[in-house]
């Protein structure tokens, strides 16, 4: 199998368990991004291709089944004291450009805006990129912290401090903002509602058969789900109810 | 007690020069241990020459492509620096180095050479007993400490006056100067306490206050020693990497005010080298060159100053 970085991680250690589990199996796990996980998947050079966005309209007429993995959704966080509740989309992407530099422009009260960003290691950071801010650069002016911790104490206490952390670790200390409306949650990712989110995928040409079969299926269980999964920071695909 | 030690011993008694003419006498035993011992030290001399050697070479090998293939002026002096754009401009990188540097020194010189006047002239013995390993003690504080204490307990106080979240280079002034205050103390009480006690007596003699003898004679006489120890804090102070990185806010671009975030050399270099790759990767060992020369650059001119000053004091 091979595609997204992002899956890569999970992927590996899936693959490791999976050997344990199975010595007689091997699964062999590359990362090359989404775009040449789904070619070569289609191209028939691996059983599985994944992906960290949905299909392309021009890939999908490759005739590719979708075996959703797991959710990603990250969180656009403020002070709890920051009046705001709720931002649209595109008022995030202003703000993270750097073009809104003060609350009173979001309707909130006179204080600058503190960017907080993540390194570019980050992958938050490329997604966030990828689902809200499109072609548009980041504000190179934004504080970089290194970790997803940082980034939610410093905003915990800075009043005019807006950043993104994963939904997985957002706690009281802070405020996490609806976006277009809705608000963050396990129950408004699940329906698919909350805007800055993302499925991760497998891939197949037709359904899985074989060792991909039994290998999604693992990936799919439980066992990997609560624990791998959610260690990466990402939700489980099932995530609708529990925690 | 061995025969050879039983020999040295006797050769220990002996009345007279005991020069390598008379070495000879002694046993092959003592000579091989001797001649061991003279090569383990060289030996370890020339690790440490060798470990400079090497990592100059390394540096140098992996960072030198950065200046032929960026171009020495657009990587010197260009304004953007973004590993995905593949931007690899170190202007602002070295602006804030410096930035940080100065004041960091504005701050932390007077602070260290009060406390060095105050531990060689004024401090009662009891009081320096107190303060002096204090001060050594300061300096023994791991960086990551003086990063976490600047993060936590210095930043929110900043974020509280500028309306900001307290990163940038007024943090790491603060925390800096706190940092080379060891260096610039220690070293500038040796040159203090080196200057001889009848010229001190002698101007208390004429009459002059404690302030007048340490500002009008003691550190003008010690004013070498002194500009040596800043020299020195001043490399600390650009070298200086994680607690900077903790407290900047890390942002690569000339901020636009002293609670700004911004990078220095040494931060951008530990944020991007886990993930850096190809020319972004050489471009980090590019900067590495630059920090490389500015310390060599320091050092060379302590040794200057140094040469300088026997050569007044030789004429």
């Amino acid at each position: 199998m091979t595609g997204s970085t992002t899956i890569l991680p999970i992927a590996e250690i899936a693959a490791e368990r999976f050997h344990e589990e199975f010595p007689e199996y091997t699964v062999l796990v590359s990362g090359l991004g989404s775009s040449a996980g789904i070619e070569s998947v289609a191209k028939g050079s691996s059983d599985i291709g994944t992906a960290s966005r949905d299909l392309k309209p021009e890939e999908e007429v490759l005739g590719l089944y979708d075996t959703p993995i797991a959710l990603d959704a990250i969180a656009v966080i403020v002070n709890p004291d920051n009046p705001i509740d709720t931002l649209s989309i595109e008022q995030v992407r202003a703000v993270f450009a750097g073009e809104i530099a003060n609350w009173a422009e979001l309707g909130g009260g006179d204080r600058a805006i503190g960017l907080v960003n993540r390194d570019e290691a980050s992958g938050t950071r490329e997604a966030f990129s990828n689902i809200v801010m499109g072609d548009v650069p980041y504000d190179m002016g934004a504080a970089v912290l290194p970790g997803t911790g940082q980034v939610r104490s410093v905003v915990a206490e800075a009043p005019g401090a807006i950043g993104y952390i994963s939904l997985g670790f957002v706690n009281d200390e802070v405020k996490a903002l609806a976006i277009d409306g809705v608000e963050p949650s396990i129950e408004s990712v699940a329906r698919g509602d909350y805007p800055v989110q993302r499925t991760l995928h497998f891939f197949t040409v037709g359904e899985p058969e074989g060792l991909a079969a039994r290998f999604a299926a693992w990936v799919l269980s439980d066992e990997i789900q609560e624990t791998v999964i959610r260690d990466a920071g990402f939700l489980p695909i099932g995530a609708g109810g529990g925690s | 007690m061995t025969d050879g030690d039983r020999r040295a011993l006797k050769l220990a008694e002996e009345p007279g020069p005991r020069a390598s003419g008379t070495l000879q006498r002694v046993s092959k035993r003592t000579y091989l241990k001797e001649f061991a011992l003279k090569n383990l030290f060289l030996l370890c001399a020339f690790v440490a020459v060798m470990g400079v050697f090497l990592i100059f070479a390394f540096v140098g090998l992996r960072g030198w492509p950065a200046f032929a293939e960026i171009g020495v002026w657009r990587f010197l002096a260009g304004r953007e620096w973004s590993a995905s754009g593949e931007q690899f401009g170190i202007f602002p990188l070295i602006y804030g180095s410096v930035v940080v540097m100065l004041g960091a020194l504005a701050l932390g010189t007077p602070l260290a050479v009060g406390t060095a006047v105050f531990l060689s002239e004024i401090a009662s013995p009891r009081a320096r007993s107190v303060v002096r390993p204090a001060v050594e003690l300061l300096a023994g504080i791991p960086s990551v400490i003086y990063g976490f204490f600047g993060l936590l307990i210095l930043r929110p106080v900043v974020a509280r006056f500028s309306d900001g979240l307290g990163f940038g280079a007024v943090t790491g002034w603060v925390i800096l100067a706190i940092m080379i205050v060891p260096t610039i103390a220690t070293l500038s009480e040796d040159a203090l306490r080196s200057i001889p006690g009848g010229i001190r007596e002698a101007s208390y003699a004429m009459g002059a206050t404690t302030w007048q003898t340490v500002y009008k004679v003691l550190v003008p006489a010690a004013k070498i020693g002194i500009i040596d120890a800043v020299i020195l804090g001043m490399g600390r102070a650009i070298g200086e990497t994680m607690a900077v990185l903790m407290v900047v806010g890390n942002a690569p671009v000339i901020p636009e005010s002293i609670t700004a975030p911004m990078a220095t050399l040494t931060t951008q270099i530990v944020m991007d080298m886990p993930y850096a790759a190809g020319l972004h990767r050489t471009a980090l060992f590019g900067m590495a060159i630059i920090l490389f020369g500015v310390s060599m650059a320091l050092v060379a001119l302590v040794r200057l100053i140094s040469r300088w000053q026997t050569s007044i004091k030789g004429a």
